[in-house]
């Protein structure tokens, strides 16, 4: 066999491979109906967040209602910690930049949300997992105490903490976020590279923030932007998230 | 009949008449593309049903300069990378979070052995071997898609090809 036999025959495989079929019925009445049904819980909680800081960080959020940051610097940090709130419940944020205050936390809550913020975007844990990071792995329900009571909620990510038999366990916002959120992490990328200026940020970046949609390619790499020619942020650093 | 650019400045003004339309026009290729980098018919109407969504709700951001196939398989692509990169960043434990694609229907030995290459292909260049033959689309198009160079597209296929054919060679496929 040639060669070029050989191209032509994987030539061939291939397109018969990736043949296209009909579109499927009501495809587009189901898309409009997923556009409805988005969203919205996501969009209330938002409307609902009270933020409170110190100079140090974000200390607390909670619904409802809070005292106002007591100095400017508080005060700006809170309003940084709504706008990543905000940017990452609408799918454009992947991580937080925001530093948080946990000094008024007591000990084994302090390395239970530590433990918890160290896992990734969009992936999930179970609270042994916790236990057993934090070295008490039998305080699978004191974990769970810890992680209901996080003063940090988003940020500090217990939403991601679930039960080792896949169920969801509690959520201080409620069982129906915690789902929502997996949701959300599930469909927002992390890498997104600028076709105007071929770097590639975590999503979330403040230097891609002037990215019109159209520049906007997504990666699922570092290794694969690179290899097509994109090099990585010196801002958000993606190779170092990854 | 109504051109690309006219049903896409209709979907533009959020018409839904005009979305069907275009759904109709593409939803069977887009999910042709995104049924074989994602291996599951599930996994892939989800996909698609995303990249449609995302499509409808940025409409107003298509610029007609773009060809709407062009504009449509860049979303999709986008969306199909990411759901490459979470399979392949998901642990145990991450499971939870998306349906593992573990039952797989029956299909013709060659796909299965087809679709076990490609596996092996990187995620890059597999996505542009399946834009250009689900699709036939021109080099120039295919850059303009992934955002990269025309010379970048060549590369990446030729690469990909080697490495399919051997692959598909190892299996047998291509010397019958």
């Amino acid at each position: 066999m040639t060669d070029l036999a050989t191209a032509n025959h994987l030539d061939d495989l291939l397109h018969d491979y990736f043949k296209p079929g009909p579109s499927p019925d009501g495809l587009a009445r189901r898309v409009l109906g997923a556009r409805r049904r988005d969203a919205e819980e996501l969009g209330r909680l938002e409307r609902s967040l009270a933020i409170q800081a110190t100079p140090e960080g974000v200390s607390l959020i909670r619904t409802g209602k809070l005292d106002k940051p007591a100095t400017a610097a508080a005060r700006r940090l809170a309003e940084q910690a709504r706008e990543e709130i905000v940017e990452y419940l609408a799918g454009r944020r992947a991580f937080f930049s925001v530093p948080i205050d946990l000094s008024g936390t007591p000990d084994f809550q302090r390395r239970v949300l530590e433990a918890a913020k160290r896992i990734p975007f969009g992936e999930a844990r179970p609270y042994a997992w916790i236990a057993e990071r934090i070295g008490h792995p039998h305080a699978v329900r004191a974990v769970g105490t810890a992680l209901g009571r996080n003063p940090v909620p988003l940020i500090v990510p217990c939403h991601r903490v679930w039960r080792s038999d896949g169920g969801l366990g509690g959520y201080l916002f409620g069982g129906e976020l915690k789902r929502r959120l997996a949701e959300l992490e599930r469909f927002t990328p992390i890498l997104a590279g600028s076709t105007a200026t071929r770097i590639v940020c975590r999503v979330g970046c403040h230097q891609a923030a002037s990215m019109r949609p159209e520049q906007r390619v997504v990666f699922g790499s570092v290794e694969d932007a690179r290899s097509v020619g994109y090099r990585p942020c010196k801002i958000c650093k993606p190779l170092s998230a990854a | 009949m109504e051109t690309d650019r006219e049903v896409m400045a209709r979907v533009a003004g959020q018409d839904e008449t005009a979305f069907s339309v275009l759904v109709e026009r593409y939803g069977g290729r887009l999910l042709a593309v995104a049924r074989r980098l994602l291996g599951s018919r599930a996994d892939a109407e989800d996909a698609v049903q995303r990249a449609l969504l995302q499509c409808y709700t940025g409409a107003s951001s298509y610029q007609p300069q773009w060809a709407v196939s062009t504009w449509l398989y860049r979303i999709l692509t986008n969306v199909c990378v990411d759901e490459l990169r979470r399979r392949a960043t998901r642990t145990a434990y991450g499971a939870s979070y998306a349906a593992v694609d573990s039952a797989r229907p029956r299909e013709p030995r060659r796909d299965l052995d087809l679709h076990r290459a490609l596996a092996r292909v990187p995620r890059e260049a597999r996505v542009l071997l399946a834009l250009r033959y689900a699709e036939g689309l021109s080099y120039g198009e295919l850059a303009r898609i992934r955002g990269i160079s025309v010379n970048t597209v060549k590369s990446q296929l030729a690469r990909g090809k080697a490495l399919l054919r051997e692959e598909l060679g190892k299996r047998g496929i291509l010397h019958d």
